[in-house]
């Protein structure tokens, strides 16, 4: 890009001497002469401007000239200002309605088109401060400003200012396969054309062209039967890619040999197709401004007729040497994809795939975590699971190696890192291969009790255990002079004896320093006074959330405890940390955000009726949002202090801060924590639904945008609730009536299916939770289960969930002990021992019908799924590409907002 | 180095149409371009010219290069998207951008040739706020833009275009 705009810049000189060389003149103060057969300029520069200014010279300009030249050689004389004061006694001395008329017949010198005069990366600049309605405005100008506005660069830069996050990775990895294709493709064409010449001679180019339209029909009608498209592989390389891409008139490459006929066509005209697309000729073809395929051009000959780029943006263009992804194309494609999310329309999964139900896990999931094509689960049938998303599989057979429930996991599928670390409630923690499921390293009693947690960065894995305690382990080698090594000054970290104190040894002894292995315990932090739920690390610091009802921010090299944020009125089960925000999930129902630097609680999101066991949030800062968040936090204090009058206010008179009626004065953050538009957190809960909390577009304000039931997910993912008889696990699962559901359900404008629909299909589930039959294995004790019912709505986490009530009132310990195997858990339990639940309106309605719909332990999102696991063994997504082949294909680039 | 180089030195500028301008090296230093040869070639007591901008809109240039000689100099890492997209402009550049087009388009030019980025930045907010809010009518009207669509082709780009109405 630097090139680029260097190359621009060196480019626009020309434009400047144009446009300064035949303006000086007229606005210069010195006297205007026209040619009088000499020149004082002496610099030969100015036979340049010269004849730069007679080509830029339009037929108006030359109008001026002819009249210019008509002037009495008495007014040429006359300095700027004299006929300035000239011309403007001539003016008053006309008709309002003459001088109306030359004022608009000098229109062409008082209004400038900012295209014509300014060069590219000018005007790349300008457009980049409009927001992307007024960019695609400016694109409907005229076709300069087109070629200007659907710059895939400037598409990038909007993009990034939504706050939204891309994965340059996967866009890097994408475009580089297809660059191979097409390499693949030219070399096979060579080979071919060298075969077949005097064959193809023959042909008639609109032979070619129906040839080609045959092929394209065939391959649309294949793929168009499909239920689910081919998913991509990372490699972008299958079907669908190939497919789609054909669809949308690009053809990169194609391995089909019945198609090779076009292909030379296609790189034959390349240039042609470039002529007259731009007046910045060097722009775009040094850029690749959008020169679209000639396959398209081709197909799309009779309706648009000159139209370049296409209207409708491609995923890929072709600059000749590179094909790149277009990030026009992009932005509009998540623009539909969030366009998706506020108007629920999704298609839900399972995890197992409903034709292969022997793969799912026996017992309740405690744990999941995915990106993108794979998401791993944990069980309380003490295994973990590797599946693709794509094709709802197994990679590799369940990991087995816990001896009891899996309640936490981390992974990272990348080559380099290759990892699966899972703990439990047998106090082990388990590294694993990602790739093959081979156990690399086990930390046996890593913790003296469940462990409830775990998060891991390059360097360290950090640990959470009912025990009270956080530990941090190193990743990797280290010597007492890394910078990882802990500093300990602190009490509250404890420090196992084999870690040296590098300032108590003197510089000349580090030689003899030998490596501390990996994975050995670098540190114990104590401060906790009851069981350390949940935790984040983030740039060096460790954020753990407790049952003691406290948050608190730890530094991860010196052991320190940073902050201690209050303000949950019971023990929190979850955390996030985004590095300026902490947001938690707590017993006493609600969701909070916390201000990092200051503690304040900014927001408070009440809307569950019970326990908030998982959260995730995204807000989508633009880098430097510090100073504008900041500023808003301001004015939203001054607000407060102030009443309409702009005076200060008697405290009677105050307003409540902000709309979630938190008082945080001072806090960095404005009331809600603040963030873009397309901010979202999505919060799962005991009462057993999953809320996405959206802002109001002025006050900040999160409301419960959505409700989503897992039973009602489960039941639309294409595996039919059983119907209660033990037969019934055998049938094959009717998925095209699941998939008739959904449509349905989108016709009529919602996601909740038809009543009809519902009903039979809670009354079905009902049933089946009250048959033992179907389940698959019979569970396995669990050492922290006092019951162990063989039924998987058994349910509880009971490390977890004891730990979170702790420090409770009775009355929730009660709850957490009492879960009864065979009755419905849900409405008439919370009934029972929480008179005030009445009053959760929303949930009431759907509560009470699904009152068997399972507690969701663990939920996460991305930009494209939800993907939530519960008291229910089947793990169940929604996925708000909602089948489009377009936005599956292009989710891969999104990051996880 | 910039302890060798007293403020009040002054220095000489040479426009394209061959008028000599002699200005503080601490406005003159605003632009890039002029800081880089100087601080390249050295001091030599030569005018330094200026072969792409006419005296008319230098005057303008040194005119916000004074009012701006006491900014903190343009620092490379600031890659704060939050600033970068904002297009307030304070009042004293609002007030010094109200100029006829051509002058606009030359001060942009000028501060792009000189390297005078937040120069360029004021410009390039002052046209985008002429764009914000117009029709493309309006548009064309501000900007005399010829519209080279047929109707046709203008019909489909703006059903294109319809997927970002909210």
């Amino acid at each position: 890009m630097a090139q680029r705009f260097r190359d621009a810049v060196i480019g626009s000189f020309g434009d400047l001497h144009c446009l300064a060389g035949f303006k000086t003149p007229a606005s210069a103060g010195t006297p205007f002469r026209l040619d009088e057969g000499y020149s004082e300029e002496t610099r030969s520069q100015s036979e340049g401007e010269a004849a730069a200014r007679a080509a830029s010279v339009t037929a108006e300009e030359s109008e001026q000239h002819v009249a210019l030249s008509s002037l009495p050689d008495w007014v040429l004389a006359l300095t700027e200002e004299g006929r300035s004061e000239f011309a403007f006694a001539i003016l008053r001395s006309l008709r309002t309605s003459s001088i109306a008329a030359i004022v608009e017949r000098l229109n062409s010198r008082l209004h400038l088109d900012p295209v014509l005069h300014l060069p590219p990366e000018v005007t790349f600049q300008i457009l980049s401060y409009l927001d992307p309605e007024t960019v695609l405005r400016a694109s409907t100008l005229s076709k300069t400003w087109r070629t200007r506005a659907v710059d895939s660069q400037l598409w990038k830069l909007l993009f990034r200012y939504e706050g939204w996050a891309s994965t340059p990775w996967k866009v890097r990895q994408y475009e580089e396969a297809q660059n191979k294709r097409k390499a693949e493709a030219a070399e096979r064409r060579t080979e071919v054309l060298a075969r077949r010449t005097r064959v193809r001679r023959a042909e008639s180019s609109e032979e070619r062209h129906a040839s080609k339209k045959r092929v394209r029909e065939q391959r649309m009608m294949k793929d168009g039967s499909r239920d689910r498209p081919v998913p991509m592989s990372l490699d972008g390389a299958t079907d669908g890619a190939q497919a789609w891409a054909e669809q949308h008139g690009i053809i990169e490459a194609d391995d089909s040999p019945s198609e090779d006929r076009m292909q030379d066509i296609s790189y034959d005209r390349l240039p042609q197709t470039r002529t007259g697309t731009s007046d910045w000729n060097f722009f775009s073809i040094a850029d690749g401004l959008m020169v679209s395929s000639p396959t398209s051009e081709l197909k799309n000959a009779s309706a648009i007729s000159s139209l370049l780029p296409p209207a409708k943006p491609s995923l890929l263009l072709d600059q000749g040497l590179d094909v790149r992804v277009n990030w026009h194309y992009l932005y509009k494609q998540k623009r539909r994809l969030e366009e998706n999310w506020n108007d629920c329309r999704f298609k839900n999964f399972q995890l197992p795939h409903p034709d292969h139900k022997d793969e799912a896990h026996s017992e309740c999931v405690y744990t999941i975590q995915y990106s993108g094509k794979y998401l791993v689960s944990g069980s309380r049938d003490r295994t973990v699971r590797i599946w693709d998303l794509d094709t709802q599989r197994l990679t590799v057979p369940p990991l087995r190696g816990h001896g009891a429930s899996v309640l936490c996991l981390q992974f990272d599928e990348r080559p380099e890192q290759d990892i699966v670390v899972t703990a439990g409630s047998d106090c082990h923690v388990i590294i694993w291969r990602f790739s093959d499921g081979q156990i690399i390293k086990r930390l046996d009693n890593a913790h003296s009790e469940s462990v409830l947690n775990l998060r891991f960065d390059d360097t360290f894995l950090i640990t959470c255990s009912k025990d009270k305690t956080i530990k941090v382990w190193n990743r990797k080698a280290l010597l007492p002079t890394d910078d990882a090594y802990p500093r300990a000054r602190i009490a509250s970290a404890k420090l196992p004896s084999y870690i040296i104190d590098i300032e108590k040894v003197s510089p000349t002894d580090h030689i003899y320093f030998k490596p501390l292995p990996e994975y050995m315990l670098l540190m114990t932090l104590d401060g906790h006074s009851a069981a350390v739920n949940a935790i984040q690390i983030l740039d060096g610091q460790i954020v753990s959330a407790s049952g003691d009802r406290t948050i608190k921010v730890w530094d991860v090299r010196t052991g320190s405890c940073l902050m201690t944020m209050q303000g949950h009125t019971k023990g929190i089960a979850c955390v996030q940390f985004d590095g300026k925000r902490i947001v938690s999930g707590s017993s006493d129902e609600t969701v909070r955000i916390f201000d990092r630097a200051t503690g304040a609680e900014v927001g408070c999101l009440k809307g569950h009726s019970n326990l908030v066991r998982t959260v995730q949030a995204y807000f989508g800062d633009l880098s430097g949002a510090e100073v504008e968040l900041e500023t808003q936090a301001r004015e939203s204090d001054r607000r407060f202090w102030m009443n309409d009058l702009g005076v200060a206010a008697r405290p009677s008179q105050r307003q409540k801060r902000g709309e979630n009626d938190i008082l945080a004065y001072g806090a960095k953050l404005p009331p809600g924590g603040g963030g873009n538009r397309w901010s979202r957190i999505v919060s799962g809960s005991y009462d057993e639904t999953v809320i996405i909390w959206r802002k109001t577009p002025n006050g900040g304000k999160w409301f419960p945008a959505k409700r989503l039931r897992q039973n009602e997910a489960r039941g639309l993912a294409g595996g039919r609730p059983r119907a209660g008889a033990p037969a019934a696990g055998a049938q094959v699962p009717n998925t095209q009536q699941g998939h008739q559901a959904v449509n349905g359900a989108q016709a009529g404008g919602q996601a909740n299916p038809p009543s009809v629909t519902l009903a039979q299909m809670l009354q079905a589930h009902a049933t089946s939770l009250l048959t033992p039959s179907n389940i698959l294995p019979t569970p396995l004790p669990t050492p922290t289960a006092p019951g162990t019912q063989p039924l998987h709505q058994q349910i509880t986490n009971h490390a977890q969930a004891a730990a979170i009530q702790q420090h409770l009132p009775v009355v929730n310990t009660a709850q957490a002990g009492q879960q009864q195997p065979n009755a419905p858990h849900g409405a008439a339990h919370h009934h029972h021992h929480h008179p005030h639940h009445h009053h959760a309106g929303a949930n009431n309605a759907g509560g009470q019908a699904g009152g068997n719909s399972p507690r969701v332990f663990k939920l996460q999102f991305d930009a494209r799924r939800i993907v939530c696991c519960s008291t229910d063994p089947v793990i169940v997504g929604w996925d708000f590409a909602n089948g489009d082949p377009e936005l599956e294909l292009v989710s891969q680039f999104f990051g996880e907002g | 180095m910039a302890a060798s180089t007293p403020a009040t030195q002054m220095i000489t500028l040479t426009t394209n149409d061959g008028v000599d301008m002699t200005i503080e090296r601490q406005v003159a230093e605003r632009s890039i371009l002029i800081k880089n040869l100087l601080e390249d070639v050295g001091e030599t007591g030569e005018a330094i010219p200026i072969p792409n901008v006419s005296e008319p809109v230098m005057r303008k240039v040194i005119e916000w290069c004074e009012q701006h000689k006491k900014d903190p100099p343009a620092s490379n890492d600031d890659d704060s998207d939050s600033r970068k997209k904002s297009t307030d402009i304070d009042e004293w550049d609002q007030k010094f951008m109200q100029v006829d087009q051509e002058m606009l388009f030359e001060i942009i030019l000028a501060a792009n040739y000189l390297d005078i980025k937040a120069l360029l930045d004021v410009g390039c907010k002052t046209v985008a706020n002429m764009i914000k809010g117009k029709s493309p009518e309006e548009i064309r009207k501000t900007f005399n833009i010829q519209n080279d669509f047929t109707p046709e082709e203008e019909d489909q780009i703006r059903r294109e275009n319809e997927w970002a109405e909210e």
